[in-house]
């Protein structure tokens, strides 16, 4: 089971997984926005999304949960 | 204790030879059968400490390692001493070193004479600080002063079993009860992505081992560059097509040096891991060792931040003390700005870089391939922090921010009184506008900032023609782990 975490204060543009979801190692997740950057976020893992905690349009902190791939 | 003798040593040791030996790891380390002890037989004694003279891809090299076998490879006076002499030989010959660690830190029976020992080791290694290479590899536990003496050297690669803490779990627990593991306190997880202790990590001492040869043939033996041996790649489909698109610039990195990542000859990522958003990188151009530092836009955008500034100046002084040209490929929104960032000491972390890169005397070339912006601009190897060249693709773009940053700061006031559905379209003539009185590319160029704008298609001939056109040059100061 793989945390992915935000490294960085942004805000959320594109989710691009459901939960349930089978991904490989590399898949993009969800898409960040910040420093007007399009900052995507990838699984370091092959698995099944097991949650996803953010939708578009929410503001991740530093840190905050973003999903959880098992 | 089997007493060994030149003849000894040179030879292959029995497959049944136990692999913590530490000259069935010295063996593994040089080119077979070139190794030969740097100390008198008779001190291989029960001082667990073997050094030696061999060759790496043919240079002479330096290595001790530690014996496990023998109290878990804690230090005493006269293990320490075997070191000590290890470096004195290095020094004199001008040689990397090479230790392979494995040792639970200072003997406790002999008290405060192995705390003196341990020191006398860590005064060695600072002496040849930026003198010679030094690499550390862990192959096992290394605790208090097994874990400083790698944490002075240049590069530490940390194999799947080597753990690197002050202290172990079980002194961790009785003193303040905090309760977890020798790999979560100092295994490969840690060290690799949060702590930045290690520079590479390895599942295997086998593999830990190949990159100790590779990194100390490449800073031992640089070569020559020659130019002619210098193709062009063309780079111009590598580079996503809307701007603010973050994509991953080690396929660059890749192209732009003789080899890619996982070839003989291809680069070598220092510090994979920690502080991803910007990369660190040997390899070499046309034959000739360089050192690469590069934006990695797919990861905080390719921020800088306080750990990536931390981690670049290491790098950058690394290179330098060792004569080492640098590539600085440039593609960076800025420095991170906020809250995590201030209290993390961006800005003294940040003043790193910008000492390092203005102290440099090494040839260093930078390419900006898309974006430098603001204080990180002057951060990546500006030409006002003495780069020797600046290059740039068509689609860069150097300024204090954004166009469109730009212009919503500078026309705040006119911006708020257009109604919001035109307000996107303001923006955008606005900005365009603005790009016109700043100027772009074209006034860089006017006032010396960029030397060249180059096809994507001439990168490595520009590249390494500047890097010749330098010459060598070397900086006069250690490599102090920042």
């Amino acid at each position: 089971m793989a945390e992915i975490r935000a490294e960085m204060v942004a805000n959320v543009w594109k989710v691009l997984v459901a939960e349930g979801d089978d991904v490989s190692d590399g898949d993009t997740l969800v898409i960040l926005e910040s420093m007007k950057m399009e900052i995507p976020i990838l699984a370091e893992d092959a698995g099944t999304v097991g949650q996803l905690k953010v939708a578009e349009g929410d503001v991740v902190q530093e840190g905050d949960l973003i999903a959880v791939i098992e | 204790m089997t007493v060994l003798d030149n003849a000894v040593l040179g030879q292959q040791v029995a497959p049944q030879a136990d692999p913590r030996d530490p000259q069935v790891r010295l063996q593994a380390l040089f080119d077979d059968g070139t190794l030969r002890p740097l100390t008198a037989p008779h001190d291989r004694d029960d001082s667990g400490m073997l050094a030696g003279l061999g060759r790496v891809e043919g240079v002479p090299v330096v290595g001790f390692a530690s014996d496990p076998r023998i109290q878990g490879g804690a230090l005493g006076s006269a293990g320490c001493e075997v070191i000590v002499q290890a470096y004195d030989a290095a020094l004199r010959e001008r040689v990397p070193i090479v230790g392979l660690w494995h040792s639970g830190g200072a003997r406790l029976r002999e008290g405060v004479e192995s705390l003196h020992g341990v020191g006398r080791i860590f005064a060695a290694m600072t002496r040849a600080s930026g003198i010679v290479p030094q690499i550390s590899v862990v192959l096992g536990p290394a605790a208090g002063g097994a874990a400083y003496g790698p944490a002075l050297t240049d590069i530490v690669i940390l194999s799947g079993d080597g753990r690197v803490f002050v202290t172990g779990p079980d002194v961790v627990r009785s003193v303040t009860g905090e309760d977890v593991d020798m790999a979560r306190l100092g295994g490969p997880e840690p060290h690799s992505r949060r702590s930045g202790v290690v520079h590479m990590v390895t599942d295997t001492d086998a593999e830990a081992v190949a990159h100790a040869r590779r990194l100390a043939a490449l800073l031992g033996h640089q070569g020559t560059l020659r130019l002619r041996s210098v193709t062009d790649i063309d780079f111009g489909s590598l580079l996503p097509e809307s701007t603010k698109r973050a994509y991953d610039v080690h396929p660059l990195l890749d192209g732009l040096l003789d080899g890619p990542a996982g070839t003989e000859t291809g680069i070598v990522e220092l510090h994979p891991k920690w502080a991803p958003n910007i990369v660190t990188a040997l390899g070499r151009l046309g034959g000739r060792t360089v050192g690469v530092i590069a934006n990695n836009p797919l990861r905080l955008g390719g921020c800088l931040d306080a750990l990536s500034a931390e981690k670049a100046a290491r790098f950058v002084r690394m290179c330098d003390a060792f004569g080492v040209p640098l590539v600085v490929v440039v593609d960076v929104p800025g420095y991170l700005p906020g809250l995590g960032q201030e209290w993390d000491g961006v800005v003294r972390r940040g003043a790193k870089l910008l000492h390092a890169f203005a102290e440099a005397t090494v040839p260093r070339v930078t390419l900006v391939t898309r974006k430098a912006y603001g204080g990180a601009y002057i951060a990546m190897n500006s030409r006002a922090l003495g780069a020797t060249k600046v290059l740039a693709w068509p689609t860069a773009e150097v300024a204090v921010m954004g166009p469109v940053a730009a212009v919503r700061i500078l026309h705040r006031r006119r911006l708020a009184e257009v109604p919001e559905d035109q307000r996107a379209t303001v923006e955008a003539e606005l900005a365009a506008e603005h790009q016109q009185l700043t100027g772009g590319l074209d006034r860089a160029k006017e006032l010396g900032v960029i030397d060249q704008v180059i096809s994507p298609d001439q990168t490595r001939t520009a590249i390494a023609r500047a890097i010749t056109e330098a010459g060598p040059a070397r900086g006069a100061h250690s490599n102090i782990p920042l």
